[in-house]
C-alpha cells in the first residue's frame, strides 16, 4: 500500500505501534452500538488520522472486510488519512470574510505556509485547512489556529500569526 | 391452494406476476422490456440509475416509478414507453453519458465504422465503441440505442483518465468506462459474501475500487469472475481473449468440480471457446462460477493438444492410426490376469464414459477394479449407500440458503467446490450460524460463529461429543426420532461412552466449545450439514460418515428444506460415477457386487459376465496394488495435486492412456490415445446434489481425437466384447437408464436446457429436490452406535509435527506487500508465521518472532510449504503446527505456471508430517531475500 504521501516527520510510529494504538481505540469503544463508523471515529480521535493499518485492524474488529471499511471512510470529507501537523489553521472563505478581503489573507498564508492547496507544510508541522464558514461573520475575515478563533485578519497579522506558529 | 397471482396491466397487455416480485420482474417474464442498468437479476433491488423507470396507476395513484423497486399490486396500470416516460429516460442517459464515451454510442454510423476509420463527428480513437472489448456484447450500448438519444448534448463528455489495471491476475478494469451501477460491488457483497470491491468516496467523483486502491490479491478477491458477468459495459473484462467475438455461444456445463456450474461458452469463427459466463438460469450454479470455471477453460484450445494415438516403440511414443494403437493396448491388456487389470476413469468424465468404463473392466476385462480417478473415498459412499440408500447429498445445493445453521467438517469448499460455499455465505449473511469443524483454517472460518479446531484425527470423537449434549439438554428432534429412526437405544447407550471430559481431552477443544457448538446446531434447525474427508484417514471415512448422519438424524436435519446432508466430494462427475457403477464396490444402480442375484440382473439386461471378486479403488490402482496393466481416462486427473499418489503414478508394467496432452500420466504410458474434453462431447454428468445435466459440444473436434467411452468401446470391440456397438452418447444413456433405475426416466432430450435431480424412476417424474421427505414412503433411517476413540498417533521420530496448511482469501491483521515482476504483474510478499503450542516452542527452544525452517516428509503429494516461518504460539494443540497462506498466492501461481490444463493442478490442503529447526539468524538483508 501507498504511504508516499505521509509527512516526512522523523517520529513516525512504527507499524506495528499503529495496529496497536488502532486497536487499542477500538477496543475502548464504551457506546452500546460498535459500528464501522463509530470505529473509524475512535481511530481518528485517539490518533487523529486514520493509517492504512486501522483501516485493516478495523476490518478484523467489525468481521468486516478492508473493502467495505475503506468505502465508509472515503465518504467522509471529515477523516483524514495522513497525520496531521502539529497545528491546524483554518481559513474560513465564506461569503463574509471572502468580501473583507479573505482571498488575501489565503494567499498570504499560502505564502507564508509554503504551500499551494489545504495540507500539511513540507516539514509536517503545521496543517492548512479551508473552512466555508467558521460562523463568526462579525469579524469577517477570520481564521482559526488549533480552533482557536482570530478576527479581523489582514494579510499581514495573518502572517505574524503564521510566524508565531512557525516559531512554536 | 389459493390462486396467489397479482393481474396488471403492462402497455395494454394483462399479465400475471407472483406477489413480491417487482414490476421489471414481472415484465420480463411478461417478455415486455424495460430498459435498465443497475437492476441486475438475483440482486436486491437498487434503485440508482433511474432507467427503468415506468409510469404506473395503481389505486388511483398515478405517478412515475422505477420499476426496479416498485413491487407489482393488483390491477396496477403500468406504461413504460409514454413519450413523458422515454423523455425523463433520455433527460437520465443524458447525465449518465457525461461519464462514458459516447460519441458512437448515439451514432447511426456505429455498426458501420472501423476502428481506424476517419470520423467525421471527430470522436477520439481511444473514446470509440469499436475498440472497446465488450464492443459487440455491451448492455450499455444496446441500451442506450433503444433510447434513441440524440447525437448532440448540451453535456460535456468528462474523461476521468485513469490508469488501468492490468496487474492482477485475469482482470483487467478500467474505469474510465465504468458508470458505477453498482453491479460488481452487488456481485461482490451481496450474491458472493466476499465484499472485494467496493464504493469509494462519495459524489461525483465516487467510483468502484478497492481500500487505497490495493491489488484484488490483497482486498479478498476469490477471482470467481462474478462482477465481470455483471459488467453492463467494458469497465470489467477477462484479459484472455479479451477482443475476441463470439461466432456461437453454446449452453453446456463446467467439468472442474461436482457443482457442476451451467455456463455459456462464447466460440470464435477458428474454433476456440474464448470466453466462459455463468448461466443466470442455471439451476446448479444460479450464474455463478469460480476461478477454475470462469478462467480454467482454455486447455481444449490449446495447441500442444493431443491428436493422434501413439504407442511406445524402442522407449519412444511414436505417431500411429487408432487401429494400431487399439491393437497394441489389447495385446497388452490380454497377457495380464483379470485381477491384475484396472480402469481408472476421468474425474471430467460423463455419466456415458463412466458407464462404457466399468461395462468394458466388468464383461471385458473381468475386474471389478474400476473407479474414478478423485474417488477419494469409496468407503464413505459403501457407508452412504447402505444407511440411507442413496450415497449422496439429500438436498439441493441452494437448499443451503434456507438453514439456520450450517456445519462444515474437514472440507474446504471455497476452493473444492466453489460455488457451493456461495449459499453458505448467504445463509450467514441471512443470519444463519455457521460452524467449522477443522483444524485448518479455511476462507470459511473468518464467516463461523464458532470454529471447533480439533486435534487432527479426533472429529469424529467430537462430532460424538456434539451428540452427547444434544441428547443430555434433550435438543433432539423428538419427533423425528420417534417416528423415523431405528436403532435409537443402542445409539443412547453408546453416546453415554461420550464423557463430555475425556472428549475435550482426546480432541482439545474445550468442553464450553463443544457445548455451544451442539447448542447452535440442536437448536438450529432447519440445518445444513457439509462433510469433508480432508485430513482423516481412509479407514475412519465411514465413521465419520456414521458420525455426521447420526447428528443430523437425532436432530431431524434431513428430508426438509434447509435440512440436510452434503458430502463434499472431488471429481466433477463422482456422484454420476457411483450412481453408474464406476466403482469397484458397487455396480450400475448401486447393486452389490456380492449379490448373485444382482450381478445376474446386469448379465441379462446387458450380456457379458460381472466378476464377484472385489475390486480395488484408485488409491491402490494408482498406488501399489497389484495392478500390472491399467487403462487410465486422465482428462483432469492430478494424482500427485489430489494426493491419490505420490510423484505420480507409476506404470504398472502396461500403461494404456488416453489424454488431452502430453501430461505426467501420460507421458509414461505405452499407449496414448487423444481424447476429446468436455467442451467438445455430448453427454451427460451428475453434480453432488444428484442432479443431471446435459453437456453439449461447443468446440468440434480437429484431429483424431475420441469420446472416453467411445474409446473403451472401441477398446472392447477389439478384445472381443460384446454389446459395445454404441453409435451415439445418447445411446449409451439408453442403456444407462434401463440398468440405473434412478435414471429410468431420463433422457437426452429431456435434459436439454435443464438438469433434472434423480431419482427420476419414470418420464413423468419431474425428479427429486430433496430425499427421505417425510410420509413420502416407508423409509425408516437408523443411527449407528459409535464409540469414543483415543487419536491416533501421527508422531513420526523424524517428522514430529502435524502440519495443517491453511488457506484464506485476506489477512487483514498482516502486513502484506504487494510487489511486482519483471512482466508488471502483481504478486504478494508476506512473512509466513508458524502456530506452535507454547511448549513445543520451549522444546525447541524458540520463541514469538523467532525464524524456523521447515521440511516435511516426502510424501511427494503435499503441497509446496513455505521453506521458514516466523513463530506465533497460538496453536491449540501439542505435535500441531499451522500455516495459513492466501489464496492470492494459487491465483498469481497459476499466472505464472505453464501448465496447459492448471485447474486440476491446484492442490488441496492436506495435513503433513514435518519437522521444524530454528533456523540460523540472518541479517536484515538475508531475510528479505528469501
Amino acid at each position: 500500500m501507498s504511504d508516499g504521501t505521509k509527512p516526512a516527520s522523523d517520529e513516525l510510529p512504527s507499524s506495528d505501534e499503529l495496529r496497536d494504538r488502532s486497536r487499542t481505540a477500538l477496543q475502548s469503544q464504551q457506546q452500546p452500538t460498535v459500528t464501522v463508523l463509530s470505529s473509524l471515529i475512535a481511530v481518528q480521535d485517539a490518533l487523529h488520522y486514520i493509517p492504512d493499518e486501522a483501516i485493516e485492524e478495523t476490518a478484523t474488529h467489525m468481521k468486516s472486510t478492508i473493502n467495505d471499511v475503506w468505502s465508509v471512510a472515503s465518504f467522509y470529507t471529515n477523516f483524514r488519512f495522513t497525520p496531521p501537523g502539529d497545528h491546524t489553521i483554518d481559513v474560513c472563505w465564506g461569503p463574509s470574510c471572502h468580501l473583507n478581503g479573505a482571498q488575501n489573507v489565503m494567499r498570504r498564508v499560502h505564502t507564508e505556509l509554503g504551500v499551494e492547496e489545504e495540507g500539511e507544510t513540507a516539514d509536517g508541522k503545521l496543517t492548512l485547512r479551508y473552512s466555508t464558514c467558521l460562523g463568526a461573520c462579525a469579524l469577517a475575515p477570520v481564521i482559526a489556529v488549533d480552533h482557536h478563533m482570530k478576527g479581523r485578519m489582514s494579510p499581514d497579522s495573518a502572517a505574524a500569526v503564521v510566524d508565531e506558529l512557525k516559531g512554536a | 391452494m389459493a390462486d396467489d397471482t397479482i393481474k396488471l396491466t403492462v402497455d395494454g397487455q394483462e399479465i400475471e406476476a407472483k406477489p413480491g416480485q417487482t414490476i421489471i420482474q414481472a415484465a420480463q417474464d411478461a417478455d415486455v422490456y424495460i430498459p435498465y442498468l443497475c437492476y441486475f437479476p438475483g440482486m436486491k433491488p437498487y434503485g440508482a440509475c433511474r432507467m427503468c423507470v415506468v409510469s404506473t396507476e395503481a389505486g388511483g395513484r398515478k405517478g412515475i416509478q422505477a420499476s426496479c423497486t416498485t413491487p407489482v399490486a393488483p390491477d396496477m396500470i403500468v406504461e413504460t414507453n409514454t413519450e413523458e416516460v422515454a423523455d425523463l429516460r433520455r433527460g437520465i442517459t443524458d447525465l449518465l453519458m457525461t461519464e462514458h464515451p459516447h460519441g458512437c454510442l448515439t451514432c447511426h454510423r456505429a455498426e458501420l465504422c472501423g476502428p481506424q476509420d476517419i470520423c467525421q463527428r471527430h470522436v477520439g480513437v481511444t473514446d470509440r465503441c469499436t475498440i472497446c472489448p465488450k464492443n459487440e456484447r455491451c448492455e450499455l450500448k444496446d441500451t442506450v440505442r433503444f433510447m434513441k438519444l440524440d447525437m448532440t448534448s448540451s453535456l460535456n463528455y468528462h474523461r476521468r483518465d485513469l490508469p488501468i489495471h492490468t496487474d492482477d491476475p485475469f482482470y483487467d478494469r478500467d474505469y474510465n468506462l465504468c458508470i458505477v451501477c453498482a453491479r460488481c460491488v452487488r456481485a461482490c457483497d451481496e450474491v458472493r459474501g466476499d465484499t472485494a470491491l467496493s464504493l469509494v468516496s462519495r459524489s461525483g467523483v465516487a467510483l468502484v475500487g478497492t481500500s487505497h486502491g490495493t491489488s484484488l490479491l490483497e482486498s479478498g478477491c476469490e477471482f470467481c469472475g462474478s462482477c465481470i458477468d455483471a459488467c453492463p459495459t467494458g469497465a470489467l473484462t477477462e484479459r484472455n481473449y479479451k477482443w475476441e467475438k463470439a461466432s456461437s455461444r453454446v449452453k453446456t456445463v463446467c467439468a472442474n468440480c461436482p457443482v457442476g456450474c451451467e455456463f455459456v461458452m462464447d466460440v470464435n469463427d477458428r474454433n476456440k471457446i474464448v470466453r466462459v459466463s455463468g448461466d443466470l438460469s442455471g439451476e446448479a450454479g444460479h450464474g455463478q462460477a469460480c476461478f477454475k470455471g470462469k478462467f480454467g477453460y482454455d486447455y481444449p484450445n490449446h495447441v500442444r493438444r493431443l491428436k493422434y494415438p501413439m504407442v511406445r516403440i524402442d522407449g519412444e511414443l511414436q505417431r500411429t492410426t487408432w487401429e494400431v494403437a487399439l491393437e497394441a493396448a489389447s495385446q497388452g491388456l490380454s497377457q495380464q490376469l483379470p485381477e491384475e487389470r484396472g480402469v481408472i476413469l476421468s474425474p471430467r468424465g460423463t455419466n456415458e464414459d463412466h458407464y462404457v468404463g466399468q461395462k468394458f473392466a466388468r464383461t471385458v476385462l473381468g475386474t471389478n477394479n474400476v473407479d474414478t480417478g478423485l474417488n477419494r473415498s469409496a468407503e464413505l459412499l459403501a457407508t452412504l449407500a447402505e444407511t440411507p440408500g442413496h450415497g449422496t447429498a439429500t438436498n439441493p445445493i441452494w437448499g443451503i440458503e434456507q438453514s439456520n445453521c450450517v456445519v462444515v467438517v474437514a472440507g474446504n469448499p471455497t476452493e473444492e467446490q466453489n460455488v457451493l460455499a456461495v449459499p453458505v455465505k448467504k445463509a450467514v449473511r441471512a443470519g444463519a450460524s455457521l460452524i467449522v469443524i477443522d483444524p485448518r483454517e479455511t476462507e470459511l472460518t473468518r464467516y463461523a460463529s464458532i470454529w471447533l479446531r480439533p486435534r487432527p484425527g479426533t472429529e469424529i470423537t467430537l462430532l460424538g461429543g456434539m451428540a452427547r449434549v444434544i441428547l443430555d439438554e434433550a435438543l433432539e428432534n423428538k419427533d423425528f426420532v420417534r417416528d423415523r429412526l431405528d436403532g435409537v437405544d443402542e445409539f443412547k447407550k453408546a453416546i453415554w461412552s461420550f464423557d463430555l471430559m475425556r472428549v475435550s481431552q482426546i480432541t482439545g477443544v474445550s468442553e464450553d466449545e463443544i457445548r455451544t457448538a451442539a447448542r447452535i446446531y440442536g437448536n438450529g434447525s432447519p440445518a445444513s450439514l457439509l462433510h469433508g474427508t480432508d485430513g482423516i484417514v481412509a479407514e475412519d471415512h465411514s465413521d465419520l460418515l456414521a458420525a455426521v448422519m447420526n447428528l443430523a438424524l437425532m436432530t431431524g436435519n434431513i428430508g426438509s428444506d434447509g435440512g440436510g446432508v452434503y458430502p463434499l466430494f472431488w471429481g466433477a462427475n463422482t456422484q454420476g460415477g457411483n450412481d453408474v457403477g464406476a466403482t469397484p464396490n458397487l455396480l450400475p444402480g448401486y447393486r452389490s457386487i456380492s449379490s448373485d442375484s444382482h450381478r445376474e440382473e446386469m448379465s441379462s439386461a446387458t450380456g457379458g459376465t460381472y466378476p464377484r471378486r472385489p475390486g480395488v479403488s484408485v488409491r491402490e490402482m494408482a498406488g501399489d496394488g497389484g495392478i500390472k496393466a491399467l487403462v487410465v481416462l486422465a482428462d483432469g486427473w492430478n494424482p500427485d495435486a489430489a494426493a491419490i499418489t505420490s510423484g505420480g503414478l507409476v506404470n504398472p508394467g502396461f500403461l494404456v492412456v488416453s489424454d488431452v496432452f502430453m501430461s505426467d500420466t501420460a507421458s509414461r504410458a505405452d499407449v496414448v490415445f487423444p481424447a476429446a474434453t468436455y467442451a467438445e462431447v455430448s453427454g451427460t454428468i451428475t453434480n453432488l446434489e444428484r442432479r443431471v445435466q446435459k453437456i453439449n459440444p461447443a468446440l468440434e473436434l480437429r484431429h483424431e481425437e475420441r469420446e472416453g467411452w467411445r474409446t473403451l468401446a472401441g477398446l472392447a470391440n477389439v478384445m472381443g466384447g460384446s454389446g459395445f456397438e454404441y453409435g451415439s452418447s445418447s445411446e449409451v444413456f439408453e442403456e444407462i437408464r434401463r440398468v440405473v433405475p434412478d435414471y429410468a426416466g431420463l433422457t437426452h432430450a429431456r435434459l436439454e436446457g435443464r438438469g433434472i435431480q434423480t431419482p427420476v424412476p419414470d418420464e413423468a417424474s419431474r425428479g427429486t429436490e430433496i430425499l427421505f421427505v417425510a410420509g413420502e414412503s416407508e423409509n425408516r433411517l437408523s443411527v449407528v452406535p459409535m464409540a469414543i476413540r483415543e487419536p491416533i498417533s501421527r508422531r513420526n521420530g523424524e517428522y514430529p509435527f502435524t502440519l495443517g496448511h491453511g488457506r484464506v482469501l485476506m489477512r487483514p491483521e498482516e502486513d502484506i506487500r504487494i510487489v511486482q515482476d519483471e512482466r508488471n504483474m502483481n504478486h504478494v510478499e508476506r512473512d509466513t508465521w508458524i502456530e506452535i503450542h507454547p511448549e513445543d516452542a520451549a522444546d525447541l527452544g524458540v520463541v514469538a518472532g523467532d525464524r524456523v525452517t521447515i521440511t516435511a516428509q516426502a510424501d511427494g503429494s503435499a503441497s509446496p510449504l513455505p521453506e521458514t516461518g516466523l513463530i506465533r504460539m497460538s496453536s491449540p494443540h501439542r505435535g500441531f503446527v499451522s500455516v495459513t497462506t492466501l489464496f492470492a498466492e494459487v491465483v498469481t501461481g497459476i499466472q505464472d505456471s505453464d501448465g496447459i490444463d492448471t485447474s486440476p493442478s491446484v492442490r488441496g490442503l492436506p495435513l503433513r508430517q514435518v519437522s521444524l529447526a530454528k533456523a540460523p539468524v540472518l541479517r536484515e538483508a538475508g531475510m528479505a531475500a528469501d
